[in-house]
């Protein structure tokens, strides 16, 4: 505070005290305000904050004790001193009560008045310090509370479970989430926990606290709590290590991993299923050469031929099923690079009957393709929605009766184009309707053995559809013929 | 062997069914097919064969299993053996790829059989059956 003058109040009726200290005050380095009255000496030491206060305890208005304890009030840190002439001892002990520093008698010297107050500023300047320490320190304490509360709020709301157990077996830091999958109702204060853990958790815990390595090694496991895949969980183990690289603890941090299984297990299903589909094929061709092969069976040139002829389809369906099968992982990794224009689909729907015309005319099949006169064009992808029709529409031949009819309508309604194929063939049973959008689902009967197919179109047809946000619905019975809405969105977004 | 023994096969892949039928009719026997499970128990309540071979996957991935439990527990069928066709996936893949003991108890096949049929392994298989039961 060396640049910084003391500020100084003088408040006294006494104008040749006021102009006098003054005058020496000034002359000492002191900034200094005076107050010939209680009043006065109240606004001015309440306004702003001084250093110093000098209050004459006997003034006509209001009483040096008054203005001595408003000050205060406002600003604790103004070190005051009462001056009078009226000493006694009485009002000497109750100005220190109500926090004046100190007493001057009147009449003072000068040097009395500058030794007092260089005291007080002395004292004032320790107070401030003190004070400021004061402040830190609180400031800091809150800033740990504050931290520490934090940092609980956010492991427990982790969805992720934290379990985290000091060398000793104690369970030290856990959230709610620890608890579900260690199903645990709760976990008291320190509690010693390692009972309370699943063997295969335990031994990770045992592996970090027993390894001399010091090396950062994490192990995870996997653990299937609830079976059929209802619960699985994943657990990473970490050693907590002092600055001597000695174990500290372990850090358990375990996740919810029952959906990745989920997937993992349709995945190799559908790996499986794949398999055999392909296999039976593979199969048949196979079984046909070793037969041309056998020397101890006889085939008639007739024979020779059917079996050639059905080698053929079957490497056919072969190759359709891998083409489909390509398509669908590409729409499952969404390569699938759409070129959207616009499309109308009555054009699209005219040609691919055209194409199918020969598997019509075979079947004696009647195609009756009603649409109103308005456009049904939209913003797609070509091949896609050409795809999505060749496979409904080739569904609607192959599994229709002879002499069957095909209906296909077009129309809008208020979002979407609406295309409805509807044949009046083998139709299906309820539990087929389930099934009917699974990879390799066929509706398997009498009626249907005879029909090849790869099933993979109707698998094929809802990707697409589901892309562009639109929708299938199926109406069916079985015998009677199936119904295929499909509904494509007027505005596409892509 | 004075009449030709007679083997029903079931296959609902009628190239396979018609491969296996020329190669067990190869060895001498009289082979009747049928290419659905529930076809499959009507031939054999019509025709009594001596033995049967089923594939396993067919209308229903468990069709063979449930053919063969029929047959097994039919009065005919009980003294005669039934063979299930499998393919690897049958270790691999599926639900029914981890039957219980007590499941192929219930199911009471014979024998397991990987496609493709190796004839011969087949006939020595059938034949041995065929002597126990003389026994």
């Amino acid at each position: 505070m060396q640049n910084t003058k003391p500020k100084v109040l003088i408040v006294d009726d006494e104008k040749g005290l006021r102009v006098g200290a003054q005058r020496l005050l000034s002359s000492e380095g002191y900034d200094v305000t005076t107050a010939e009255n209680g009043s006065d000496g109240i606004k001015f030491g309440t306004e702003t904050e001084f250093d110093l206060a000098v209050i004459d305890l006997k003034m006509p208005d209001i009483e040096g004790l008054e203005v001595l304890q408003k000050i205060r009030e406002k600003f604790p840190n103004t070190v005051c001193f009462i001056a009078t002439a009226y000493a006694s001892y009485e009002t000497a002990v109750e100005a220190t009560r109500i926090g004046a520093h100190s007493y001057i008698p009147k009449p003072f010297t000068p040097e009395e008045l500058i030794s007092n107050l260089k005291d007080g500023y002395q004292r004032r300047l320790v107070n401030l310090e003190a004070e400021k320490w004061r402040k830190e320190r609180e400031e800091r304490l809150l800033e740990v509370a504050f931290e520490k509360t934090r940092m609980n709020t956010i492991v427990n709301s982790i969805t992720d479970g934290v379990l985290v157990v000091n060398k000793d077996g104690l369970a030290v830091l856990h959230n709610p989430a620890a608890h579900k999958f260690l199903e645990l109702t709760g976990i008291g204060v320190e509690e010693y926990i390692l009972d309370k853990l699943k063997p295969e958790i335990k031994n990770l815990f045992d592996k970090l606290v027993n390894d001399k390595s010091a090396e950062n090694k994490s192990y995870t496991i996997q653990l299937e709590l609830k079976p059929n895949r209802e619960f699985f969980i994943e657990a990473t183990a970490s050693a907590v290590r002092h600055p001597g690289n000695n174990v500290a603890g372990v850090v358990i941090v375990f996740k919810d991993i029952t959906e990745l299984k989920k997937i993992e297990f349709v995945k190799s299903q559908f790996v499986s299923m794949v398999s055999h589909e392909l296999k039976a094929p593979i199969a048949a061709v196979y079984g046909f050469l070793k037969l041309f092969n056998d020397d101890s069976i006889k085939l008639t040139p007739e024979q020779r031929k059917d079996y050639e002829i059905r080698s053929m389809l079957r490497l056919d369906g072969l190759l359709k099923m891998v083409n489909d099968l390509l398509d669908i992982s590409r729409m499952e990794m969404k390569t699938v690079h759409k070129e959207i224009k616009k499309v109308c689909l009555h054009e699209i729907i005219s040609s691919i009957l055209e194409l199918f015309q020969i598997d019509i005319n075979k079947r004696g099949i009647e195609v009756v393709f009603d649409k109103d006169n308005s456009a049904h064009c939209i913003n797609v992808d070509a091949d896609e929605i050409s795809r999505l029709f060749t496979n409904l529409i080739s569904n609607a031949i192959k599994y229709n009766r002879e002499q069957g009819i095909i209906n296909i309508k077009l129309y809008q309604s208020e979002n979407y184009l609406v295309t409805e194929i509807k044949d009046n063939g083998i139709g299906l049973k309820q539990e087929e309707k389930q099934k009917l959008f699974t990879e390799f689902f066929r509706a398997k009967n009498e009626k249907t053995k005879n029909i090849s197919g790869t099933g993979l179109g109707l698998s094929i047809v809802k990707r697409i559809i589901d892309s562009y946000s639109g929708k299938i619905e199926v109406e069916s019975d079985y015998g009677e013929g199936t119904l295929f809405k499909v509904f494509l969105p007027k505005a596409i977004s892509n | 062997m004075s009449t030709k023994k007679k083997i029903l096969l079931v296959d609902d892949d009628l190239d396979l069914l018609e491969q296996n039928k020329l190669l067990i009719e190869s060895k001498g026997y009289e082979v009747i097919t049928a290419n659905s499970g529930k076809e499959g128990f009507e031939v054999f309540k019509k025709t009594k064969p001596d033995a049967c071979v089923v594939d396993l996957i067919m209308e229903e991935h468990d069709s063979g299993f449930i053919l063969c439990y029929r047959i097994k527990n039919d009065e005919h069928g009980k003294n005669i053996p039934v063979f299930i066709l499998t393919s690897a996936t049958y270790d691999t893949g599926f639900k029914f790829g981890a039957e219980t003991k007590e499941e192929k108890e219930w199911i009471k096949a014979d024998a397991l059989l990987n496609k493709p049929v190796i004839i011969d392994e087949f006939v020595q298989k059938l034949e041995a059956f065929f002597e126990l039961k003389k026994l």
